[in-house]
């Protein structure tokens, strides 16, 4: 990623109010990671695998507080079954920011089940989501992710590919 | 020892502080166990989901005393908390462990900790959690229980306790999103802060 692109990414999460980010890093958004460990205004809390993360970002949530988690999209797989729960069972938000591995240009076998996966799984669940290709869409679509999840109260994520992440 | 006597004695200790629950039989019984912390808990049935949700809610609310009542089933399904909270090492969450040794909600089929080799408070020491303790009697998981309420750095207890539902206790009628509800309501109320807000007018 471009240092402008993840400044923007940084916008995006601080106009939302985040202040707790939890991620489980990757290589799409390797220089992403180290900058939100050093920004002053947003606590990093690394965890062992996605779902953990999810769970984690809803309890942030009931505090008031408000988080986002952060991850490859392989990490939505591990994240379905906190997410179906929270999300359908009790109305407990997460909003995610992850990474699209294994769409058109992608170029390593083992991310092909990511990109094929990734918006069936984001549908079954009916949690709405953005792409996000250009850099300058990037701040307004974090903004709106958190617009509508705490409208309501569900999950909602952007994905960010193409030249954004290449 | 009897999960019902453990949460009168843990309930007892309870005043200001938020509570995470897990799943099954132990819904009814904190309910009964501890009827003036029912707005004060979150009730949810999410295998694995109980130590981080309260785990997040400390990390939110770093002033207030957390505390989750997990499982053994639900803490094998993610041991990975763990090492979370020895890395993390956050100062306001004890996790009390019920290790009945089965998935008592659906029968009574055992658990890994039903062969005596896995121990859970040892896996939690081995992940940085220096405060990890299995407890076999009440007094001790009273003496537990004061400690962890009072420690600087995450407290676990895993007590060990038959797989009994505590008989003719009256069940919780709610569910999950009135649940959520019902907590969210008190967690603003007490935190003077706003989580649900009113609607936009536009």
């Amino acid at each position: 990623m471009k240092k402008s692109a993840v400044d923007a990414v940084i916008r995006g999460l601080k106009k939302a109010g985040v202040s707790i980010v939890c991620y489980l890093p990757d290589s799409l958004f390797k220089e992403l990671y180290p900058a939100l460990d050093a920004d002053p205004d947003i606590r990093t809390i690394r965890v062992t695998n996605e779902g953990e993360g999810a769970a984690i970002c809803g309890g942030v949530f009931l505090s008031g507080k408000r988080a986002a988690l952060v991850m490859e999209n392989s990490g939505l797989r591990a994240s379905v079954e906190p997410l179906a729960r929270m999300g359908l069972g009790a109305g407990i938000p997460v909003v995610m920011l992850m990474s699209y591995r294994g769409e058109l240009g992608e170029n390593n076998w083992w991310a092909i089940p990511h990109g094929i996966t990734m918006e069936p799984v984001l549908d079954a669940l009916r949690i709405p989501y953005r792409v996000v290709r250009e850099e300058e869409k990037i701040e307004r679509a974090i903004a709106d992710a958190y617009s509508w999840s705490y409208a309501s109260y569900y999950h909602s994520a952007v994905a960010l590919g193409g030249e954004v992440v290449r | 020892m009897k999960r019902f006597d453990c949460m009168k004695v843990l309930a007892a200790r309870l005043k200001d502080e938020l509570v995470i629950l897990s799943l099954g039989g132990s819904v009814d019984e904190w309910y009964n166990a501890a009827p003036h912390m029912r707005e004060a808990s979150l009730f949810q049935q999410q295998l694995g989901c109980v130590t981080p949700q309260a785990f997040g809610l400390a990390a939110g609310l770093p002033h207030r005393r957390i505390v989750s009542l997990d499982t053994d089933g639900g803490l094998l399904f993610n041991l990975g908390i763990l090492a979370t909270l020895g890395n993390e090492q956050p100062k306001n969450l004890l996790v009390v462990v019920w290790d009945n040794e089965q998935y008592l909600s659906i029968g009574g089929p055992p658990t890994h900790t039903a062969f005596g080799r896995v121990d859970l408070a040892a896996i939690a020491r081995g992940a940085g959690v220096e405060d990890a303790y299995l407890v076999r009697t009440l007094d001790e998981f009273d003496a537990h229980c004061k400690a962890g309420l009072a420690a600087q750095k995450p407290y676990i207890v895993v007590a060990k306790v038959s797989g009994t539902v505590q008989p003719d206790i009256r069940r919780k009628h709610s569910d999950g999103r009135e649940d959520k509800y019902i907590f969210v309501r008190h967690v603003e109320a007490t935190e003077g802060i706003t989580i649900m807000g009113p609607s936009e007018h536009n």
